[in-house]
């Protein structure tokens, strides 16, 4: 399998190339183009529990896409759904990687593990959901972002996330949920709830937020009429 | 204070460094994200044109929100990104003494308190536009952050030009504005879907977005399901 990420960073889009055997996961809808040589699979990943906890939990789609090439040299093109930014982030085996669970495009690698992590009783407060894909290597992850994707790396010291900027981070990190500013600064500061990470490790962040985005709209919806 | 914009055109982020007791006044929602050495306040006001009515004044003429972020560095190496609401450029207009800039309320994403703003009210006829017509009008010295719905696009008036109200994101003191019409008659310029435009006359510098958010939002806003009123 070789890969490679086209149109970066404003529209970008993987472009794979799989050998005989080679097989790629990808989140349902993914997929933009493929050559023939390449089959599709559709399963709940995991049997139906861990598809449904993954759906309900994860925000993630309940079915997944497996691609398996029958000759060598196939092309498969992979897209997220919002404008922006994709990047690939390769994992050792036992190694650890979590992703804001949106964000994922698709994998390589049988051995890789996904799991949902629980965010923690305070992100059901949160205007975004805060629920985490766990991904446990070895193999590759690929994930994309609203916007460009803005890495920062930490070196003990804490580091405020707003929610909804969160894309992905590295092993080494923690983090906690927290109010922004105060109880004055939660209710209006407009910024709702944010992230402090702490540890050592490298953090994604997207510069956009479909929250924002849908915040802006909503005030442009037709207004239904009341029938009482 | 040094602020830093990457990722322009579309994705926009400006990372703004305080040496420690610097600080900038933000519109809220926009922070991305902060070290730990930052003290955050959220205040209704705006350094000399502050106060709760300050506040209330801008929200309701600016079209900017009515509560800000005061971020203040309580060590040096801190920093501070923030990002606008739309995918669009960012710019740092660095206001001299002495020199005014206008700025469109939602244009308007962050200024350290050594720049003071103020609602400068349209009268009449701001309001027969019914686009927000309602400029900030920003004084005394340092850096602006400014925002655009798309690109920005810098033009240097000397003369006249006639800008659409809903692509205007802000121009300098030394240019005066009258609204008007697009076209000569009332019912051509209802018909030419451009209604009122301004008429910028003078020498200074005008600064411009390729795209309009009102017509964004007016074009996929009716296709998302009704809401409750």
């Amino acid at each position: 399998m070789k890969y490679e990420i086209l149109d970066s960073p404003d529209f970008a889009m993987l472009q794979l190339t799989l050998n005989k055997d080679d097989e790629v996961i990808a989140e349902s809808g993914a997929m933009v183009a493929k050559d023939t040589g390449i089959e599709i699979e559709t399963s709940m990943r995991g049997g139906l529990f861990s598809a449904a906890k993954r759906k309900l939990l994860g925000g993630e789609s309940l079915f997944q896409n497996r691609f398996k090439s029958q000759r060598d040299g196939q092309r498969l093109y992979l897209a997220p759904p919002a404008e922006g930014d994709l990047q690939m982030q390769e994992l050792a085996p036992g190694e650890e990687f979590f992703l804001q669970s949106g964000a994922y495009v698709a994998h390589y690698g049988d051995e890789l593990q996904i799991d949902t992590k629980f965010g923690g009783v305070k992100g059901f407060f949160s205007s975004v959901g805060f629920f985490m894909l766990k991904i446990v290597g070895p193999g590759k992850v690929f994930y994309g972002s609203y916007g460009a994707l803005h890495c920062v790396e930490l070196t003990g010291e804490s580091y405020t996330v707003d929610n909804s900027h969160i894309v992905g981070f590295t092993q080494g990190l923690d983090f906690k949920i927290t109010k922004f500013g105060g109880y004055k600064g939660l209710f209006f500061s407009g910024e709702g709830l944010v992230a402090r990470f702490s540890g050592q490790g490298k953090i994604w962040l997207q510069t956009r937020s479909t929250s924002s985005l849908t915040a802006f709209l909503h005030p442009f919806r037709r207004v239904k009429r009341q029938n009482n | 204070m040094k602020i830093e914009i990457q990722y322009n055109t579309a994705h926009s982020l400006a990372t703004v460094h305080l040496e420690a007791g610097e600080a900038i006044r933000a519109e809220a929602a926009a922070m991305v994200s902060m070290t730990e050495n930052i003290d955050v306040s959220t205040t209704a006001g705006h350094g000399a044109g502050g106060g709760l009515f300050g506040g209330l004044k801008r929200a309701a003429l600016g079209g900017e929100s009515f509560f800000q972020n005061l971020f203040r560095a309580v060590s040096s190496g801190a920093h501070v990104s923030l990002a606008p609401r739309l995918c669009g450029s960012m710019l740092v207009h660095d206001l001299q003494q002495g020199e005014e800039l206008l700025i469109q309320g939602s244009s308007y994403v962050a200024a350290p308190d050594s720049v003071q703003l103020n609602t400068k009210f349209q009268g009449f006829k701001g309001f027969i536009s019914g686009e927000s017509l309602f400029f900030l009008k920003a004084s005394g010295q340092g850096p602006v952050l400014l925002n655009a719905f798309g690109a920005l696009q810098e033009v240097q008036l000397d003369g006249e030009l006639i800008v659409d109200t809903g692509h205007l994101v802000a121009f300098t003191e030394g240019v005066q504005y009258k609204v008007t019409k697009a076209s000569a008659g009332w019912v051509g310029a209802f018909l030419s879907g451009e209604g009122l435009v301004l008429r910028l006359e003078g020498r200074g510098k005008v600064y411009l977005q390729s795209r309009n958010p009102q017509e964004f939002g007016q074009s996929v806003g009716r296709l998302l399901p009704a809401r409750k009123a």
